[in-house]
């Protein structure tokens, strides 16, 4: 195995530790059976994570051209199901119910949508094997690749889930960036986002909308929607240069911080290991994602290529984001840091990813 | 090139939340640990029971009883409405009330809000029970004042209530804050500083809804310091039972040491109405016309009458002015100048003995001119008149002792006879407090010293006997005393004697009565007395404002002095 497939298992492995940590510390002291083995749950689905890592990583990743149509299918069929059977928790119907577990499609859609579009634009010319993204019109550029991304992204936002709508948009228009379309048309693009702002305004429900406005200022409602900013920002900041310590985090488990072990984990975190502590897990975020961009890098393969880009962009923005959020920077919308909270969907989704990305990397030398 | 920008912006991203972590931990650390803090501790007060008031024998007049504050935890409006609308059907008090006291002393969200004060054990325990489902109720327990005696020895004590503007400004360097609950009045005010407990605290870590995870801290409270009076209770209860609605005052007081045995003031008031806001009560107190709050035996200021002849015979026969021989013929009037000055009855040849029992003016108005206004108003000062007796009780008057000089100054006037004759009968500008006049007795009575009066004992059991003021001997001789006892005595024994009403009481007493005529309304009265005579224990002053005559107090006297007879406290 090559240096930077070992690099990123054994760097996702240290984050999943430190993440199992937190998982514990912010929910030890919580009352009832099923809090106490919530970090057991987790290990569960990391290890069937490492499994399907191993997996795919020796799944060439070839041949996900062929599957993209049928995988976008089953993507569609599922965030559908999700309205008909979907379990509706804090406010939103996200999770299927599969047996013992809830599985939340939306996860999915962001590597399916990875996937279609790093095949969309890296089709080829038939006639002599050259890249015809360049010389795409409007239409083939932009206006088909948007409809397929906007059945998700529409079924995604109304479940409601802006969050992962939003990243899917965002990996839409750097995939089309990166697969080289004319920049024409992404002056064009900019132009009807600024236009339909106020349109898309108005089909944010309230809640979303009070929370773009409390992100401007979170002090306009303390014990509302402005507390979770608020005691993220107090958790990150009290934990000081070193944190207050394993176990000891006052923000985290007396529970003041609301969602310490999922979207919040990383606030949870911080204020027990401190700067020290965020500087180096943000540091083994970076080495993971450098990683990534080396494989795509050197990847001759334009498929290939866009997939790792598009994977190393999914997780960068997702830690980016949920970092902001944490840290009172960017709207609260429900982005879980990739490999650290606590979700089954989400690490099983980011360990598959890896696996691919490995996958890419190993085959990289075949073109 | 196109992937360049998109390494760049993933870069800057990271940058993005390095420097944002930086920025909460170092540069905001400070203020955003403090928050943390506040998210999860929380000071709970622990009041301490302010210190006993204790008569002489240790017997209580006041002390504390336990009740319990309803205090709420700051948090969320959902939980609140809940929380209050719970301690409402239980305590049956309206929501409104409640959620009005909660926001006004909402302080911060770590301090719990007393939204109900003064409940009961029963309503305690049932709202103790809510916890489990309510974790945001903290009962503390809260000690009252209790008086177990009402109104008695109300001008003593004094009442409790929150300090005010004037006394912050004065006191807040000795750790006094806003709110606090401090003496007005009396011993509590006088002695506040050791009668006042320490609020101690428990500091403890709590979780998002208030529910306590683990203790931090704690203070104990420190309780005041009990305070042992000299008033003696059985005594005192007599004396009030005798003023009973009256406007005046009693003052029973050992004459040897200067304690204040027992000190009653009419009209008084009821302290505990303080305690439970009685607010019409109170209302009604301070605008009283009859002024309840002031404790008229320290504070009230009155002409003394006759009973200052006893200064005056002395200043006489200490500078030879008058003898024993001396005899002036009481035709009912004399003329000083070309003013008539009239006695209050005809009473023939009178020597001085006689003149001071049968409280002949004609004598006096002869005698005092003899000694002159500067010798008169020297001999007041030297039997403790014109300046306070530094009791330990608050806002004592002076009184007043008025000379030449100070007319002259004052008022531009000359002195003339006529003041002199009116100044050797205690009327004119001459004013005293009854406990000046207790003071002045007490000289005749224990052998010619000046006594410091003194009202607490001891403090937390250490007696503060070295700390105070030793009694200081009049300059006059002890014939000079004699004789003028002589005189006292016979104010009682003699059947003409203006108090001999208190001859049969079944204890000899001396004394000297007074009657002051006042521009308004009825005369004020006075006696003022020790018994018993041979071995003086007692000085005793009863004054009536506007209460008729030396003769009233003369019969409320012998109420007293029968009372205490029959219950052997003589």
């Amino acid at each position: 195995m090559q240096r930077s497939n070992r690099l990123i298992l054994i760097v996702s492995l240290v984050i999943v530790c430190l993440g199992i940590l937190s998982i514990y510390s912010s929910t030890y002291q919580k009352e009832g059976e099923l809090w106490k083995l919530i970090y057991k749950r987790q290990i569960f689905w990391i290890i069937l994570g490492l499994i399907f890592f191993v997996l795919l990583s020796n799944f060439n990743y070839r041949r996900f051209w062929d599957l993209t149509y049928f995988l976008y299918a089953v993507l569609v069929f599922l965030l559908l199901l999700v309205f008909i059977l979907g379990i509706v928790r804090l406010g939103a119907q996200r999770w299927i119910r599969f047996g013992w577990f809830n599985f939340q499609p939306s996860e999915l859609a962001k590597l399916c949508m990875v996937i279609f579009l790093a095949r969309y634009f890296s089709t080829k010319s038939v006639d002599n094997v050259e890249l015809q993204v360049p010389k795409f019109g409007i239409f083939r550029a932009f206006i088909i690749p948007f409809i397929f991304v906007a059945v998700p992204v529409g079924l995604i936002i109304e479940q409601p889930d802006l969050g992962t709508g939003m990243i899917i948009v965002f990996l839409f228009i750097a995939l089309m960036y990166l697969g080289g379309v004319k920049m024409k048309f992404f002056y064009m693009l900019l132009a009807t986002a600024i236009i339909s702002i106020p349109v898309f305004w108005n089909y944010l429900r309230d809640y979303q909308k009070n929370r773009l406005i409390v992100f401007l200022n979170p002090n306009i409602d303390p014990l509302g929607a402005g507390y979770t900013v608020i005691q993220s920002r107090i958790a990150i900041g009290s934990g000081g240069l070193f944190g207050k310590g394993w176990l000891s985090g006052t923000q985290g488990q007396l529970h003041f911080l609301p969602e310490a072990h999922t979207d919040f984990i990383f606030a949870s975190f911080a204020e027990e290991w401190g700067l020290f502590g965020a500087m180096v897990l943000l540091f083994l975020y970076f080495l993971l994602i450098r990683e990534g961009i080396k494989i795509a890098l050197s990847t001759k393969d334009q498929f290939g290529r866009l997939l790792a880009y598009g994977i190393c962009l999914m997780l960068g923005v997702q830690i980016i984001i949920n970092v902001s959020m944490n840290l009172g920077l960017a709207p609260v919308v429900g982005i879980p840091l990739p490999l650290m909270s606590y979700g089954g969907s989400s690490i099983l989704i980011t360990f598959i990813s890896l696996g691919v990305l490995v996958n890419i990397g190993k085959r990289r030398a075949v073109f | 090139m196109r992937t360049r920008i998109i390494n760049t912006i993933l870069i800057a991203g990271f940058l993005f939340a390095v420097l944002g972590v930086f920025n909460l931990s170092v540069i905001n650390g400070k203020k955003l640990k403090e928050l943390s803090n506040r998210n999860c501790i929380r000071l709970l007060p622990q009041p301490g029971a302010r210190g006993k008031i204790l008569d002489r024998s240790g017997e209580v007049i006041v002390d504390n009883y336990l009740t319990y504050d309803v205090m709420v935890m700051p948090q969320n409006e959902i939980e609140l409405n809940r929380t209050i609308k719970v301690i409402s059907e239980r305590l049956g008090a309206s929501t409104k009330d409640l959620l009005k006291r909660y926001r006004a002393g909402l302080q911060g969200t770590f301090l719990p809000v007393v939204v109900q004060k003064n409940v009961d054990t029963k309503k305690a325990i049932a709202l103790e029970e809510l916890k489990l489902d309510f974790p945001s109720i903290v009962i503390q327990p809260h000690p009252l004042r209790r008086y177990a005696y009402g109104n008695l020895a109300a001008h003593v004590i004094g009442y409790l209530s929150e300090i005010d503007i004037w006394r912050l400004s004065k006191l807040s360097d000795y750790g006094y804050g806003s709110k606090d609950i401090v003496g007005f009045g009396g011993v509590e005010e006088k002695y506040d500083y050791f009668l006042r407990e320490k609020e101690g605290a428990l500091s403890v870590e709590v979780d998002h809804r208030g529910k306590l995870v683990r203790i931090l801290g704690y203070r104990p409270p420190e309780n005041g310091k009990d305070i042992l009076l000299t008033i003696d209770l059985r005594i005192q209860k007599i004396c009030e039972n005798t003023l009973k609605g009256r406007k005046g005052c009693v003052l029973v007081m050992e004459p040897n040491t200067g304690e204040i045995i027992a000190l009653s003031s009419g009209p008084n008031f009821n302290p505990a109405a303080f305690i439970n806001q009685l607010s019409p009560y109170i209302a009604g107190l301070f605008k009283d016309r009859d002024a309840p709050f002031i404790n008229r035996a320290i504070s009230g200021v009155f002409p003394p009458g006759s009973v200052f002849k006893g200064v005056v015979a002395a200043g006489a026969l200490e500078t030879g002015k008058v003898n024993l021989a001396t005899t002036y013929t009481c035709t009912g009037s004399t003329y000083v100048g070309r003013r008539q000055f009239k006695c209050w009855d005809t009473h023939g040849p009178q020597s001085l003995i006689d003149a001071i029992a049968h409280s002949c003016d004609v004598y006096f108005y002869k005698t005092g001119i003899l000694l002159g206004p500067q010798g008169i108003h020297d001999y007041a000062l030297k039997f403790g008149l014109g300046k306070p007796s530094l009791i330990d009780l608050p806002y004592e008057a002076s009184g007043f002792v008025p000379d030449p000089l100070w007319k002259k100054v004052t008022r531009l006037q000359n002195w003339y006879d006529g003041d002199t004759a009116n100044f050797s009968i205690g009327q004119g500008d001459l004013m005293v407090t009854p406990i000046q006049m207790a003071r002045m007795t007490a000289v005749f009575a224990n052998g010619g010293y000046l006594v410091s009066p003194y009202i607490v004992k001891e403090i937390d059991g250490h007696s503060l006997s070295s700390y105070r003021k030793k009694s200081v001997k009049v300059p006059v001789r002890d014939s000079t005393l004699k004789y003028i006892k002589q005189g006292m005595r016979k104010v009682v024994s003699s059947p003409n004697g203006t108090a001999s009403i208190l001859s049969g009481v079944g204890v000899n007493l001396s004394g000297k009565t007074g009657t002051v005529q006042v521009p308004k309304g009825a005369p004020h009265g006075w006696f003022t007395g020790y018994f018993p005579s041979d071995k003086p224990r007692f000085v005793i002053v009863v004054f009536l404002e506007n209460g008729g005559s030396g003769y009233a107090c003369s019969v409320l006297t012998k109420q007293i002095v029968e009372e205490m007879v029959k219950q052997e406290l003589i």
